[in-house]
């Protein structure tokens, strides 16, 4: 692994680009998570009423912040660097540079998470205003936190998929068999406590399940000792998905 | 003069297709070394072993007294590089993308603007600067390659393939260019496919076919050893070739056959040129040799791939 600060100017060259389009962006990656808020959370939670002693609401906001964190950095480090790796050519002129391609991959990756972040802060500041906030200013503090992790997790997750993938239709398959699933399955909406044995222990192997947890836990203040093997899944596979994915993106850049 | 690139049997395989075979060549500091080959015949693979961006499968390459491999951040911090395929950031403008590359080689930012304003002057571009990339002319955008490859004013310049698909005026231009950097003193490798952007701008040349290198030599020199000065192109059935070789190829170095034409090549064309006028042939031409001949004799005139 030959990795350089220069990760911070491909970081740099992205948001350079990012300029042009964020306003549209901004819209793109909130209307999903809003729909669900509204459906779910104003919709069902009418019949739900209290959750843990708070409103519904307060359980959905941080579940749907996580999976919107999800959403924006896999679709970045899959869509975004599938067009800049294939259509633009945009890593070959990268690596032509001393810039080498662990800084390149990596710094997208970055760039995937940053995305993310953007994505779970803007949920945030809607729930805010929604009057659903965070117990306190150190939890908002680590959520950001928490972002960052969730979103190099999943990022470099996504760039382990566009390591293989052959061409766009390629990334249906891990939307549709590992991303939705995890949208369902992962507690984001309901409790797993309620879930006959099989489907909870299928949950915990989905990487989305300890990212809510933590997420949910922080936003609400209520800690409890089994948070630290949340974290700790988040941030061993995070680390591992982003060892595979830099030298699998390795391999596919360099021939 | 001091050798600044040398390759010993170098090597390149894609899986079991072998790219590059067994190469070794020289290259001088301050020269132009042109790479001529057709389509396929391992150019881009081995500029891009050069330029550290692909590893060798086997064999030695040292450039500036460095060992080239994949991750010699050296050796890509001053050399420049204007890819054979246009690979510039559409979502960035003219000069964004200029800015954005400076950073990769830690240009400080000042420095930075100062050689971006002077480059996008010395390829005419200085008026497109906010113009976004899919707003360019083909000309444009490899004008703006060569503006992108001298940022880190590099000592080592590779050129690949640097006018494919520009119109006379653009590719002019850019030979214009390419011998002005030679002059300040750059090393200059091409790679080509055309003979005339070969004759003007390479000291030396390979001729690569194959993967493999066939010959290697000064322009003028190899036209002298393998043509001669002058070529007798006559248009004629392939039935005639007996009869026209036994009347005229005494008076030629050579001949060949290549599709409907028979290929003869002389030191001194007038003898023979007489007797073409005295068998009254018609479809005739009489020229001076060039590179081009040179290159189809030695890679074969008809199609390669
Ligand atoms: N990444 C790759 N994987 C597999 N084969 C490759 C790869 N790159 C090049 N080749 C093959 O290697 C051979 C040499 O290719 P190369 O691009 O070096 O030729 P070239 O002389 O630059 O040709 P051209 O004039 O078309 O650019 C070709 O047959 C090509 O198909
Ligand atoms: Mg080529």
């Amino acid at each position: 692994m030959n990795f350089s600060r220069r990760i911070a100017w491909v970081f740099w060259r992205n948001m350079v680009s990012y300029k042009r389009f964020v306003l549209t962006t901004f819209l793109a990656s909130l209307i999903q998570p809003l729909f669900y808020l509204v459906t779910f959370g104003i919709g069902m939670g009418a019949y739900l009423g209290q959750f843990g002693g708070k409103p519904y609401l307060y359980f959905l906001v941080p579940g749907v912040l996580t999976t919107s964190v999800m959403m924006s950095s896999s679709f970045e480090c899959m869509y975004g660097t599938f067009v800049k790796m294939i259509h633009e050519k945009l890593y070959d002129s990268l690596i032509a540079t001393p810039v080498s391609a662990e800084d390149a991959v990596a710094g997208d990756i970055a760039w995937g998470a940053f995305r993310g972040l953007v994505s779970g802060s803007l949920m945030m500041i809607v729930a805010i205003f929604m009057g659903i906030l965070p117990v306190s200013l150190l939890s908002v503090l680590l959520l950001v936190l928490l972002m960052v992790f969730v979103g190099v997790l999943f990022g470099s997750l996504a760039m382990i998929v566009t390591s293989f993938a052959p061409n766009f239709d390629f990334f249906n398959y891990y939307s549709e068999l590992v991303i939705t699933p995890m949208l369902f399955f992962s507690g984001v909406f309901f409790p797993l406590d309620r879930f006959p044995g099989w489907m909870k222990a299928l949950a915990q192997f989905m990487p989305l399940t300890h990212a809510v947890a933590v997420a949910r836990a922080i936003f609400n203040g209520d800690y409890s000792r089994g948070l630290l093997l949340n974290f700790l899944v988040i941030f061993i596979l995070g680390g591992a998905a982003f060892y595979f994915g830099v030298r699998r993106m390795k391999k596919r850049l360099i021939k | 003069m001091k050798t600044i690139i040398s390759a010993r049997r170098l090597c390149k395989k894609y899986g079991a297709f072998v790219a590059v075979d067994g190469i070794s060549f020289d290259i001088e500091e301050g020269e132009c070394f042109g790479f001529l080959g057709p389509n396929g015949a391992g150019k881009t693979s081995t500029v891009r072993m050069i330029h550290c961006v692909s590893p060798l499968t086997s064999g030695t390459l040292i450039v500036d007294g460095q060992a080239a491999h994949v991750d010699n951040r050296a050796v890509k911090q001053q050399t420049g590089v204007i890819p054979q395929e246009i690979t510039l950031d559409s979502d960035l403008t003219v000069r964004e993308n200029l800015q954005v590359h400076a950073h990769f080689f830690a240009i400080p930012r000042r420095e930075a603007r100062r050689r971006i304003d002077g480059l996008l002057q010395f390829v005419e571009l200085e008026k497109r600067r906010d113009s976004k990339i899919d707003q360019l002319s083909t000309g444009m955008k490899r004008r703006l390659l060569i503006a992108r490859a001298l940022l880190n004013q590099p000592r080592i310049l590779i050129a690949d393939e640097p006018t494919t698909g520009l119109d006379p005026q653009a590719r002019h231009l850019i030979w214009q260019r390419l011998r002005q950097l030679k002059d300040q003193g750059a090393t200059l490798i091409l790679t080509t496919q055309y003979m005339e952007e070969a004759q003007q701008l390479c000291d030396r040349i390979v001729i690569m076919h194959q993967g493999r290198i066939l010959k290697e030599g000064a322009p003028a020199r190899l036209i002298a050893a393998e043509i001669g000065r002058e070529v007798t192109e006559i248009r004629s059935a392939a039935d005639q070739d007996e009869s026209l070789v036994a009347e005229l190829g005494p008076l030629a170095r050579g001949h060949e056959r290549a599709g409907d034409t028979l290929y003869f090549y002389c030191d001194d064309g007038r003898p023979l040129m007489k007797k073409v006028l005295e068998l009254d042939l018609p479809a005739t031409v009489h020229r001076p040799a060039s590179l081009e001949d040179v290159f189809l004799k030695l890679t074969g005139r008809n199609l390669v791939e």
